[in-house]
């Protein structure tokens, strides 16, 4: 990816190959080669995302107005629009591998820059300040990584035994996620037959019946819980049971059942909010 | 636990607060600075006098060290949010506002309320605001069916405040349309039998 490329050429490491190799006059004309550089590194990478509401009445002073600052979806921006998506929908959505890895990249590549200038004692204070703002980004997108893999966690444990029977379901997570499915699940299992099972009658001691009229004992997602949806980009019509349809423009906000917008989510056509 | 009771069902205004800082807003900094590689982006160089374009996060935090001056974004001013509230309270439908205002405008008034202008103003009419909301959104209330519920114009922080109880009055609804379907059901069934 591009930004990759850009972002391994990024200021902050060449500002730390500059101090240990080269003298500091030389600054001034490598600042500007970046900045060329880094025009580019903001104007890739997916498209803008809308942060005003497209709703029915529209007055363009207004709309231009709301609009005002329409950011760029980089990697962070994508990380939290899944880590909401998590958050609100009652499935398990398929992991973003290929985003995490990237971006613990990054956090990887920033700390060590980071150590690496304030190692040095004649830092300025500018300097400093930079240094202080790196470090203030890291430690908020390790919040947003952290809550991110805390609630699937918290999912993955609560349907552990599900995962475990379900292929669809475990062709959603990476492969640590289901090992931890597996040994969850045959933990709860253990610990149950050796604390109570064990002791009842035979019949009594299976963890996943399904009985006629109850609910089955194996906790399932609930795919009928309502969602808050906020539609990205004009989305295809959906149709739901009782025979109505609908069609959202970018910016409409609704409330309906997840299994609903289930298709349009795993298209990124709409986000959770 | 991996996630706490209190998270599972709603994000956080903290949260939500985090999640708006990321946008952009204009400052003009006090202070010079070569423009640096973020994971975001690259932000800079700053420039006395000269405005720049950074995240709000970062804005905040050279605020409270008192090396930037905020610039209010184009809707946080008396005029505006007057208009909108002449429009909210004239309307029935939801006013537009940005997504994340409320949370923009709550981290603005708490770090740079010198930045802005008539800042209690500012304040008193947010709150108008927000009451106006707040009564259509519970007059909302009732016209949540089983099938799906339209809510423009709403904002981040309103659907937050209505999502936990929203979510299970709806799913309540669903359960008693699919027992009724489940019921009537039956009763054909046992027709047909007798």
């Amino acid at each position: 990816m591009d930004w990759e490329a850009e972002f391994q050429a990024g200021t902050l490491l060449n500002n730390v190959n500059e101090k240990t190799s080269r003298s500091t006059t030389d600054r001034g004309t490598s600042s500007s080669t970046r900045h060329g550089r880094s025009t580019t590194l903001l104007g890739d990478d997916e498209d803008d995302r809308d942060v005003s509401m497209a709703g029915p009445s529209s007055d363009p002073a207004v709309d231009e107005i709301l609009e005002w600052n329409i950011a760029e979806e980089a990697h962070l921006e994508k990380l939290t629009r899944h880590w909401m998506n998590e958050r609100h929908c009652p499935d398990i959505l398929p992991a973003e591998d290929e985003l995490l890895s990237s971006l613990l990249d990054h956090i990887r590549r920033q700390s060590e820059a980071v150590q690496l200038l304030r190692g040095e004692l004649s830092t300025s204070e500018e300097e400093h300040l930079r240094i202080m703002l790196v470090q203030t980004e890291v430690e908020r997108i390790k919040f947003v990584l952290r809550s991110y893999i805390r609630t699937r966690l918290w999912k993955i444990e609560k349907y552990a035994r599900h995962i475990v029977g379900n292929e669809e379901m475990q062709a959603r997570l990476t492969t640590s996620e289901l090992e931890h499915a597996r040994r969850f699940a045959k933990l709860t299992d253990q610990h149950f037959h050796h604390s109570v099972l064990q002791s009842l009658p035979e019949m009594r001691v299976d963890l996943d019946d399904e009985p006629m009229l109850a609910p089955s004992m194996v906790t399932q997602p609930d795919l009928k819980r309502p969602v808050f949806v906020h539609a990205l980009t004009t989305c295809p019509i959906i149709q739901f049971e009782d025979g109505t349809s609908l069609q959202m423009n970018k910016g409409h906000i609704s409330l309906m059942a997840y299994a609903a917008a289930e298709k349009l989510l795993l298209r990124g056509d709409v986000e959770l909010v | 636990m991996a996630l706490p009771t209190s998270l599972r069902t709603s994000a956080t205004p903290p949260e939500l607060e985090l999640i708006a800082s990321q946008q952009l807003i204009e400052i003009v900094p006090l202070i010079a600075m070569e423009k640096t590689a973020f994971i975001l982006g690259a932000y800079g160089p700053l420039r006395p006098p000269i405005k720049a374009s950074v995240p709000l996060w970062m804005a905040v935090n050279l605020k409270l060290k008192k090396k930037c001056h905020i610039i209010a974004p184009p809707w946080l001013n008396v005029e505006f949010l007057q208009n909108r509230l002449n429009e909210e309270t004239g309307n029935k439908v939801f006013s537009k506002m940005p997504f994340r205002f409320a949370e923009i405008a709550k981290i603005l008034l708490d770090v740079a309320p010198d930045d802005l202008e008539s800042p209690d103003k500012i304040r008193s009419l947010l709150k108008d605001l927000r009451e106006a909301r707040q009564a259509k959104c519970r007059d909302g209330l009732a016209v949540l069916d089983r099938g799906e519920t339209s809510l423009s114009n709403l904002c981040a922080m309103e659907i937050n405040e209505i999502r936990p109880f929203f979510i299970h009055a709806k799913s309540i609804i669903t359960q008693l349309y699919r027992e009724e379907a489940q019921d009537l059901q039956e009763d054909s069934q046992g027709m047909t039998m007798s």
